[in-house]
């Protein structure tokens, strides 16, 4: 049975003094916002201190005590739960893709109780997989028990995407994945976000995260929003010690030009390194166990390059050598310069490189992230 | 007409033959689980055909020590222990070998010998497991008693068969009701020192 | 030698045909397999269900699953007998008593299966826009049904061993053969009728114990 289109666009998410308690406690205490369509707003604050339940009334998952919460002008309390929420789409850390469901199901499970028809579903269930670059004919039968934390996630997005929501909430989307998969995750969200226009929010404890992806962020301390605004006007006019220091421990470094690239070094896990000789077969089953989603070729002396899960799996001949599939980065050594790496690296193109300690690799360097770094 | 005599020694028959057959299976379970503890093979080989033998009906069992070893109290005995021992043997098995490893690696850390982590922490911890496979074999025995009854092992079984044979309703129950107290009796008390032996941190 | 061998298998073949024949087990596996389907689908139907409902009357969930319990403690023979005065003697007080042995098994594991999705599929189905109809169907059912196919196997070992005892109670199946066997004192068709129903018996667990594993693979729950 299809429910009603609620909204096509938003024009604006408004919250009106919403508080909410749990016996005594407030989880969220007179929060007023005004988010304009299609702005990605971060919430960021200490664990405790309101984000998802701020969030959660947004789709009416949690009710407030008191207050109003309007999107285009329309009280969420007025509408119909099931449809508001189909309309917004959900991305939680924990993802819950459902164990019992293909994955194909899993992204259609709402249009399926829509009334659309099967080939409808198929169609769109392959577009979205595609867009969040999973190969569609690779992945819609599997089960998610089968795929690695990073492509749950992935298709975690996909879900929420399904219904085209104008509005998507994201609640710490990356915050369980390791260092390396998640920035790559932020920078592919980056680049998609553009394509989606849409209207975001989006929960993290992760400043870089904030920075890096955020129009605007709210930061909120023990229930209440203490201060929203764009990263420079929180870096230059904080309006208290706490957001100074949330903000600062994001801009660790103010004089990029004395920067050297060790200072912004993304340490290298051993499990990371693949030999060279390995399969592509063995090299993607050993990169889902371990949740990885890039690895590093080595040929015993040296890293070689690169090689992406995504193309791996895209590849037709699975027992040829990774080797033979490597995308080639460039390196530098830790005590170089970051601002002339950055332009090297900018003008190729590249968006990773490895850092080399005495010869021998010993970590990442992206560019976008050493950009977010030191902003100010 | 069934006498009031007859009803009493008809239970104590069959109380009889059930404790006898508990303890002796627990007697010849226990020493057969410890070893399994210490001879993987023989644990995974008795798990394995205990979870089999579960799904033989009763009657077949029972029906199958004939041919071995005729009609009578003894062969009733022996068709009951072999309903009765695997699972003690196995729920023993499991209790005793499904410990915390890091327990066993601090037992072993404080420098407690193979027989000393075996009392002191591998036992205790077994206790409900073991009790609940007792409590399941008494569960067992209790209700093939009567069924032996049908190859001569006596007890409350007798009344029954006697009473289906002579459509005589009476003597049905005489022997059912009784049977049925006493399983409704173990279960309670079963129950009450289940409770007491649960470690009060599980419940 | 080989003569001699020979003469041994031929001899073990022609006694397992005569005994199938005079006992005429063909017939008597059909019933006993009609009394076993009879009543597992039964009880699978009225269990699942009253599993459902005590889902729905939380309240009312232990003060049954209790009485279930009690049902549960009544041995097997007591409670067949008990059966008789209202069903007379035969098939209905076999498939009846065995219903009621495998409700207990069924709607407990249905009830706690459905009680202990984990939650946050719960949410996460909510947060997709899934009315509460199509949360018990789309995802609480289907996620307790490992826990269902469960209780399913414990009843089938039951209702197998209760059929089989249908036998004292003039109920036919393989029982009757086995009676027949026992008073006849016949060996050979104690031990043919009694392994051919301990075999059934072990197929029936061994084919339900690779579903339920086929679907915690499936639903990758170990
Ligand atoms: N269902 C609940 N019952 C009681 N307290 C809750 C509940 N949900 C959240 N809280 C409390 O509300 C406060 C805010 O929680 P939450 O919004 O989850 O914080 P955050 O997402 O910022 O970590 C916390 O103190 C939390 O303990
Ligand atoms: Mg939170």
């Amino acid at each position: 049975m299809p429910s009603k289109r609620l909204f096509d666009r938003i024009d604006s998410i408004q919250l009106r003094g919403v508080t909410k308690k749990y016996d005594d406690r407030f989880a969220i205490n007179d929060v007023s916002i005004d988010i304009e369509g299609g702005e990605l707003v971060i919430f960021i604050g200490p664990s405790g201190s309101g984000k998802t339940t701020t969030l959660r009334m947004i789709n009416r998952l949690i009710e407030p005590d008191s207050g109003t919460i309007l999107i285009n002008d329309q009280n969420v309390m007025e509408l119909e739960p099931v449809a508001l929420r189909r309309n917004i789409g959900y991305v939680i850390q924990s993802i819950g893709l459902f164990p019992h469901m293909t994955i194909a199901e899993n992204i259609g499970l709402v249009a399926k109780l829509e009334g659309w028809n099967e080939k409808k579903i198929k169609d769109r269930v392959k577009y979205l997989l595609d867009f969040v670059s999973l190969p569609s004919e690779m992945f819609m039968d599997r089960y998610p028990h089968q795929l690695s934390g990073g492509q749950q996630q992935r298709v975690g997005l996909a879900r929420a995407l399904l219904m085209d929501p104008p509005l998507l909430l994201m609640d710490e989307p990356f915050g369980a994945l390791d260092p390396i998969l998640r920035k790559q995750l932020q920078e592919e969200f980056y680049q998609i976000r553009e394509k989606l226009g849409k209207t975001i929010i989006f929960v993290t404890h992760d400043i870089e995260e904030a920075f890096k992806l955020g129009d605007r962020i709210a930061i909120m301390d023990d229930a209440k929003l203490v201060q929203i605004g764009t990263a420079e006007e929180l870096i230059f006019h904080p309006v208290n010690e706490m957001v100074a220091s949330i903000v600062d421990s994001g801009k660790k470094f103010k004089h990029l030009d004395t920067l050297k690239i060790k200072d912004l070094i993304s340490p290298l896990e051993c499990m990371y390194v693949h030999d060279g000789s390995l399969d592509i077969e063995s090299a993607i089953s050993s990169m889902i166990e371990k949740n990885i989603e890039i690895a590093v070729v080595s040929n015993g002396s040296g890293p070689l390059g690169i090689v992406k899960l995504i193309d791996l799996l895209r590849m037709e001949d699975k027992d040829s050598k990774i080797a033979d599939h490597v995308v080639e980065i460039p390196s530098f050594s830790r005590n170089e310069l970051l601002s002339s790496s950055l332009k090297i690296m900018q003008k190729n193109g590249h968006s990773m490189a490895f850092v080399m300690t005495d010869e021998k690799l010993s970590g990442f360097l992206f560019p976008n992230d050493a950009f977010s770094q030191v902003i100010g | 007409m069934v006498t009031l005599e007859s009803i009493l020694s008809h239970t104590a028959d069959h109380l009889v033959l059930v404790v006898m057959t508990l303890i002796i299976s627990i007697c010849i379970s226990m020493p057969l689980a410890f070893g399994s503890l210490y001879n993987k093979r023989f644990g995974y080989v008795v798990t394995k055909f205990a979870n089999l033998a579960q799904a033989v009906p009763s009657f077949a069992v029972v029906a199958l020590v004939v041919p071995l070893m005729g009609i009578g109290f003894y062969p009733a005995v022996v068709a009951i222990l072999l309903r009765a021992l695997l699972p003690i043997i196995k729920n023993t098995y499991i209790g005793l070998s499904t410990v915390d490893p890091s327990m066993l690696d601090y037992a072993d850390g404080i420098g407690l010998n193979e027989w000393q982590i075996l009392r002191y922490v591998r036992l205790p911890n077994a206790y409900p497991a073991i009790f609940a496979g007792i409590k399941f074999a008494f569960i067992l025995i209790n209700s093939i008693a009567i069924l032996t009854a049908y190859i001569g092992s006596g007890g409350l079984g007798e009344l029954i068969f006697q009473g289906l044979v002579a459509f005589n309703n009476e003597k049905i129950l005489a022997g059912a009701i009784p049977a049925i107290l006493i399983a409704i009796a173990f279960d309670i008390i079963f129950t009450r020192i289940e409770r007491k032996l649960t470690p009060h941190y599980r419940k | 030698m080989d003569k001699e061998h020979k003469g041994v298998d031929s001899l073990l073949l022609s006694d397992l045909i005569e005994v199938w024949e005079t006992n005429s087990l063909t017939l008597r596996t059909i019933e006993h397999l009609t009394m076993f389907g009879i009543a597992i689908v039964l009880a699978s139907i009225i269990g699942v269900f009253l599993g459902l409902f005590l889902y729905s009357r939380p309240k009312i969930a232990h003060p049954m699953l209790n009485l279930l319990n009690l049902v549960e403690t009544i041995p097997d023979i007591p409670l067949l007998v008990l059966l008789l005065p209202i069903f007379g003697l035969g098939k209905e007080p076999t498939i009846v008593a065995s219903v009621l042995y495998s409700l207990l098994p069924i709607t407990r594991n249905t009830y706690t299966g459905l009680k202990e999705v984990d939650l946050k599929y719960v949410d996460i189905a909510r947060a997709m826009g899934l009315s509460e109809k199509d949360i018990l169907f789309k995802v609480r059912i289907p996620l307790s049904l490992p826990m269902i196919v469960g209780g399913l196997r414990i009843a089938l070992v039951f209702t197998m061993g209760v059929v089989t005892l249908g036998g004292l109670i003039a109920a036919g199946g393989l029982g009757a053969a086995l009676i027949a066997g026992i008073q006849l004192y016949k060996i050979n068709t104690i031990l043919v009728v009694g392994f051919w129903t301990g075999l059934l018996a072990v197929i029936f667990d061994g084919l339900a114990g690779m579903i339920e594993k086929r679907l915690q693979r499936r639903y990758g729950i170990w």
